[in-house]
């Protein structure tokens, strides 16, 4: 299998507060990955370095084999990335259709266009909703939409950061279906999630972050296992 | 004494613009700094304190009384104008500029048909002072002295004193001030008034140097917005600096080329700074302290 | 872009309908209020009226309507970039001005032979939109944001006033053209049609109404097409939520600058016509009180949808005429009160509000022009 994303020597700092700290990180293509860690453990950060809102202090980040350290989100999506954030980030005056044809007008027209949108509108079963302003949704629709609009601009690594924060365990359940279909079509998929039971629904491997460091990597049966993590997470919960 | 006699007069460019820029600007950077709120009608506080201190001081009031007056209702107004438009604005930060952009309107179109297009004004007291064989307005020199204090006032009210505690919380945390027991909205209220009185000041200072017509606040209006862009959200580790630089940026190039070339040379300086240092100076200087 | 197409047709053919039918088809769409004939019928009807009008007036009032007519584009193009672009510019003026002086200077050394008050236009709109790219690419691209790109742009328009009224002397002229400071630049020729048996000067009076009418229609027709098209869409996805435009892969800093240049374009052209309609340009079309005018049509008006900002100005123009018979301060008073109770009370907007009644009137149950 090849690599699609490598990660080295990463670092950033806000001030006095760190966020990433020496973080080699590497993933193959076509996997299903997790991270998982405390609050504050830099899980978000590292997404948005990965995404360039943040530029790093040091390290390098090689998508596909080129290095994008330096450049901008837009740049990178272009590339091949994309991200479903933890606020839903859908445009809520536009209606459900226009959401989707403002995230793929980018790279499709016309008919391809109007195709494109069936289709995604179909694979986040929104098909009924397509007229709908998109604010008006409920939470679980909010979230397919934009895992929708994330997927539509043909990605080849998708982030997301918490999927099924505020989701009913229907709704989480339909949710892990969805990212094993993507996984399927060849994306491959990196996701911070909390809700153990979701993680061990669609990861293969687990990334454990902890103060901005990676702490431990494995499968998830030996991340449950393993003694360290446990410390943290009941130490986390301790405070 | 020639080299002397430049580097004085030199000085004095410096120290006048220096002065008229942070004491133009401290009511706008208070009320933006502290409440998000970019007040168009600042120019009008100003020209209230000025036709007020003006007003009193013809009335037979001493002039340093005369000028507090001017800065005291000019912030009584604005307290009864935060009360009546503002808060209602606080989340739409867009709309309340538009509206304190028609306050503007109403104000200085409102004294053009009451008060007439001009007032008399007070002449300039203490006369001058000779350096070299220039003479140089002992006023002016007061006014360099009042900036100074100025800013060394605001930050013993801002750092030394209860309201500024509370309003610094306030304005960090709202929900936390509020959950804590502090009038949040009183806050808001005193602070909009502090800034509408520091821009009374401003007028009641610069009052004895110029002609009160309606229209005298925009003459603050570019040098004031100029310093609270370059300087940043935050008045002293911003707006001071900001002051300075822009201060010696316009003093030079108005001894070399004359007015309107130190305005275009603010204004240049104004567009390399957002485009170098998003955030102003302010911001800049905070990330390089840590 | 990508080698494997996940959701997009493999090899979908590609869409053959000709260019000009597809832009057509975006006269309607989801950014702009009015769809279906009755709408266009009405739109239809009011242009007849427009265009009947001067028959049933006399020539110094249909010069006035067409001074009327002048300043719509300025409105138009604030109404794109802060209503679609949410960037809230105070500067338009700046353009009206570079690009009203930019006609004169133009004409007075040139002359109105062969038609070239046109190109004189046309060049002073370039310039007034090349201005406006330049600042709005220090703006966008120094990540300037909300209430500071108002500042900027009113500070830039302040200076230009500024600089403007002190030149006074002889030194300041530009070739045959005397700036003259703040007494401003007189006696440019108006548009002139090149004619057979003799060239046509559009005075103002009936001629230079239709042909601002036209113009006034096109570029509202042009502009509806405009923000239908993906530019008007991407434009109005990054006044939503700028963060996810950019993770969909647009350089939101370049669609911001693109729609600031054409505002700045759009005021130009006001600019322009308006130093060509009344032969005079001064330097305090550039000052605070010109400044707010536009921001007061545009937010009285609604600055979320283009026919209602096109209506408003038109019907605050209007209105304040009237006003002004009972002098100008009084006018400038009322409509800063209009601007305050606007924001206060009507945030969208009056014509705004006023269309998305009617459009819920029609169709009841569905949100207006949805």
């Amino acid at each position: 299998m090849t690599e699609i994303l490598r990660v080295a020597g990463l670092n950033k700092a806000f001030g006095g507060v760190t966020v990433a700290r020496d973080i080699d990180f590497a993933l193959e293509a076509g996997a299903m990955h997790c991270l998982i860690g405390p609050n504050g453990a830099g899980k978000s950060s590292f997404f948005r370095l990965l995404l360039g809102e943040h530029a790093p202090d040091s390290g390098t980040i090689t998508f596909r084999g080129e290095d994008i350290t330096r450049l901008r989100p837009f740049q990178r999506i272009r590339r091949g990335m994309s991200v479903k954030f933890q606020v839903p980030g859908i445009f809520k005056a536009l209606s459900v259709r226009q959401n989707l044809e403002v995230a793929f007008q980018n790279h499709l027209h016309g008919a391809d266009l109007a195709a494109t949108v069936e289709r995604v509108l179909d694979f986040a079963s929104l098909g009924d909703e397509a007229g709908t302003p998109a604010g008006v949704l409920s939470h679980g629709q909010q979230q397919w939409l934009e895992i929708g609009m994330a997927v539509g601009v043909e990605p080849q690594l998708l982030l997301l950061d918490e999927p099924t924060a505020g989701m009913s365990p229907d709704e989480t359940r339909r949710t892990g279906e969805m990212l094993h279909a993507l996984n399927a079509r060849g994306i491959t998929i990196l996701a911070v999630e909390h809700d153990m039971a979701f993680v061990e629904q669609i990861a293969k491997r687990v990334t454990v972050l902890h103060f901005g460091a990676i702490f431990a990597e494995g499968s998830i049966a030996e991340m449950i296992a393993h003694e360290g993590v446990q410390r943290i997470y009941l130490g986390a919960a301790d405070e | 004494m020639e080299l002397a006699a430049t580097l004085f007069s030199t000085a004095y460019q410096f120290g006048d613009a220096f002065a008229f820029l942070v004491i133009s600007c401290a009511g706008l950077a208070v009320i933006f700094g502290m409440m998000g709120v970019i007040n168009l009608a600042h120019g009008e506080f100003i020209m209230c304190g000025a036709y007020v201190t003006a007003a009193t001081a013809r009335a037979g009031l001493p002039l340093p009384l005369a000028i507090l007056c001017g800065a005291l209702v000019a912030g009584l107004v604005g307290m009864a104008l935060e009360r009546a438009v503002i808060r209602h604005l606080y989340h739409r930060p867009l709309d309340s500029i538009i509206a304190t952009w028609g306050v503007s309107l109403i104000a200085t179109q409102g004294v053009l048909i009451v008060l007439g297009s001009t007032m008399q004004g007070v002449g300039t007291p203490l006369g001058g002072v000779a350096v070299g064989d220039r003479s140089y307005s002992l006023y002016r020199l007061v006014l360099m002295g009042a900036a100074v204090a100025l800013l060394a006032g605001l930050y013993w009210l801002f750092y030394r004193t209860r309201f500024g505690v509370v309003a610094r919380a306030t304005i960090e945390r709202p929900q936390m001030a509020r959950a804590l027991g502090v009038d949040t909205r009183r806050v808001y209220g005193l602070t909009f008034g502090l800034g509408a009185a520091l821009a009374g000041l401003a007028g009641g200072l610069y009052a004895p140097t110029m002609t009160m017509v309606p229209t005298m606040g925009a003459t603050f209006m570019v040098e004031s917005f100029v310093t609270v862009v370059v300087g940043g959200a935050d008045i002293f580790v911003g707006a001071a600096p900001a002051a300075a630089i822009l201060a010696a940026i316009r003093a030079g190039l108005t001894a070399w080329y004359g007015q309107l070339f130190g305005q275009i040379g603010l204004l240049v300086a104004v567009i390399v700074v957002i485009r170098i240092l998003p955030g102003g100076l302010s911001a800049f200087i905070k990330r390089a302290r840590r | 872009m990508n080698d494997a197409r996940t959701f997009a047709p493999e090899a979908a053919p590609r869409d053959r309908r000709s260019g000009l039918a597809v832009w057509l088809r975006r006269l309607e769409g989801p950014q702009t209020m009015g769809r279906g004939s009755l709408f266009w019928l009405a739109a239809g009807l009011a242009l007849l009226a427009a265009a009947a009008y001067p028959q049933f007036s006399d020539d110094y009032t249909v010069g006035n309507a067409a001074y009327f007519l002048v300043w719509t584009f300025m409105a138009m193009g604030l109404g794109v970039v802060w209503g679609y672009g949410g960037a809230l510019s105070f500067g338009q003026t700046a353009f009206f001005g570079l690009a009203g002086y930019a006609y004169g200077v133009l004409t007075i050394n040139v002359g109105a032979a062969y038609g070239f008050t046109w190109l004189a236009l046309i060049l002073s709109v370039a310039l007034g939109g090349a201005f406006a790219l330049l600042i709005g690419y220090f703006m966008f691209f120094g990540r300037i944001r909300g209430v500071f790109i108002g500042i900027v742009t009113l500070s830039v328009t302040l200076v230009l006033e500024t600089f403007m009224a002190q030149t006074a002397g002889p030194q300041w002229r530009i070739g045959e053209a005397r700036l003259n400071g703040f007494n401003g630049m007189s006696g440019m020729p108006p548009l002139t049609l090149p004619w057979p048996g003799g060239d046509l000067v559009l005075y103002p009076g009936a001629q230079l109404y239709y042909a601002l009418l036209a113009m006034v229609a096109l570029c509202y027709l042009g502009l509806r097409m405009l923000l239908n098209a993906p530019f008007g869409n991407v434009l109005v996805a990054i006044r939503e939520n700028p963060e996810r435009a950019e993770m969909l892969g647009y350089d939101v800093r370049v669609y911001q600058m693109l729609a600031f240049g054409l505002g700045g374009a759009l005021a130009g052209l006001s600019g322009a016509l308006y130093t060509a309609w009344g032969q005079y340009i001064t330097p305090s079309s550039m000052g605070l009180t010109s400044a707010a005018l536009p921001i007061v049509w545009v937010a009285v008006g609604g600055r979320r949808d283009i026919t209602a900002t096109l209506l408003g100005t038109l019907l605050v123009l209007t209105a304040f005429q009237q006003l002004t018979i009972y002098g100008s301060q009084y006018a400038l008073v009322a409509m800063g009160a209009l601007l305050l109770f606007t924001v206060l009370l009507a945030p969208d907007g009056v014509v705004y509000t006023a269309m998305e009644r009617l459009g819920r009137l029609g169709r009841p149950g569905r949100r207006a022009g949805r």
